[in-house]
């Protein structure tokens, strides 16, 4: 037999030899329930209103808020620079695709907290680091950002800090008029200057979910 | 492209026709350099006089797999996350025998007779007409066969998870088997009146 099959041959066998004695690679990324209970219980997962409102007035790179409300609620209102996840498509490509980055900070809003929650328990379950969910959702940011609650003249000075704090992000996402509250009702209406401009989302969902054909 | 770089968009989607002409006239080159445009070289297989496309075909597929699992060690690609076609048994089965049938026939398969085509064999021509109009009657009779289309399905199936092993050690074994038979299909060869084409 030619000598060249031989070698060939030789080669394969010891290329199989490797992947029979390579250890397994543990294919479970999957995080165990001990360690899912374990960050469930960590209450650092939740994030103020505050601090969501002020790395968007910074306009922190690294932020990325996912909302995961449906689409139609989302057209309606949505916070400035947030990306619309709706919760049937959380396990889509393109959602994987806004969601694997690591050096990012997601953080997971709906109405409330309840549909975050959810959201950031499946890709905490999927291992995927540097999720959080703001407290209160979307309701609660409208309240204590955009509108008006001053605080009691018997309250220390740190609330009154958080209350300059808060009126001047208000100011912010209004532009000029900054003693206007809002609420969800006024939100509908499209004129009205509390809505904040909404940023356009770019999210790209690959048509082309077909394998590709084998054959010969 | 099933991915990862079309679908995560690393690559606009438009490059993807691009990259199926390409790999297709990698792959009818490929095809055209091994002799497979003949069908003579093909039925090879079926009487015992030239084993080449059980080789080339079990070669290429022990290669991937291989090329494969390494990558996947290094962490350049995710084994686990390859999409696997479902496995439909009966359908399997029913369109192996119709497939293997009309392979034996016309003697070629599918690729190799648009192979065969480009380089100007008419029996190539005429079973390409064939291959279009049975996709044509395939077609059109598709709600009589849905059943049969559809049956027997097992999901995503690998052999070495429905063997219980791991994918190396499969893999290992099917270098063997196909080094076994390569040895036993170059005896039988050797025995086998040779045909000169």
């Amino acid at each position: 037999m030619n000598k060249r099959y031989l070698i060939l041959s030789a080669l394969l066998i010891l290329a199989g030899i490797g992947l029979v004695i390579l250890p397994q690679k543990s294919k479970n990324k999957e995080l165990t329930p001990e360690e899912l209970l374990m960050a469930i219980k960590d209450p650092s997962r939740f994030v103020s209103t505050d601090l969501i409102t002020d790395r968007i007035i910074k306009k922190d790179p690294s932020l990325v808020i996912v909302d995961v409300r449906p689409a139609k609620e989302f057209k309606i209102f949505s916070l400035p620079g947030s990306v619309n996840i709706p919760m049937d498509s959380l396990l889509s490509g393109a959602s994987m695709a806004i969601l694997k980055p690591e050096g990012k900070d997601k953080v997971f809003c709906s109405d409330d907290d309840i549909l975050a929650d959810q959201a950031w328990q499946i890709f905490k379950r999927l291992n995927i680091s540097n999720i959080f969910i703001m407290k209160t959702g979307v309701n609660g940011w409208i309240n204590t950002i955009m509108k008006d609650n001053p605080p009691l003249p018997t309250e220390d000075s740190r609330a009154y800090d958080l209350y300059s704090f808060r009126k001047a992000a208000r100011q912010y996402f209004q532009g000029k008029d900054a003693t206007s509250s809002s609420n969800r009702q006024q939100n509908d209406n499209k004129d009205n200057p509390a809505v904040p401009k909404k940023e356009k989302l770019n999210l790209q969902k690959s048509t082309n979910t077909k394998p590709a054909g084998g054959g010969c | 492209m099933t991915g990862p770089l079309i679908p995560l968009g690393y690559i606009p989607e438009a490059w993807n026709n691009v990259f199926a002409v390409l790999l297709g006239m990698g792959f009818g080159f490929t095809l055209e350099s091994s002799g497979f445009s003949s069908s003579r070289k093909i039925m090879g297989t079926f009487y015992g006089y030239d084993f080449v496309v059980l080789k080339v075909f079990f070669t290429a597929a022990i290669t991937a797999v291989v090329g494969l699992l390494y990558l996947d060690q290094i962490g350049w690609a995710d084994f686990s996350a390859m999409y696997v076609l479902p496995t439909y048994m009966a359908a399997a089965i029913t369109g192996g025998v119709i497939m293997g049938m009309g392979f034996a026939m016309g003697g070629y398969c599918p690729g190799t007779s648009f192979c065969a085509v480009a380089i100007g064999k008419i029996d190539a021509l005429l079973f390409s007409a064939g291959l279009l109009v049975g996709i044509f009657i395939f077609s059109e009779a598709f709600p009589l066969m849905e059943k049969i289309y559809e049956s027997g399905n097992l999901g995503a199936l690998r052999v070495n998870e429905a063997l219980g092993i791991s994918a190396g050690l499969f893999t290992f074994l099917l270098i063997l088997i196909a080094l076994g038979m390569f040895w036993v299909a170059t005896i039988v060869q050797g025995k086998v009146k040779k045909v000169e084409y």
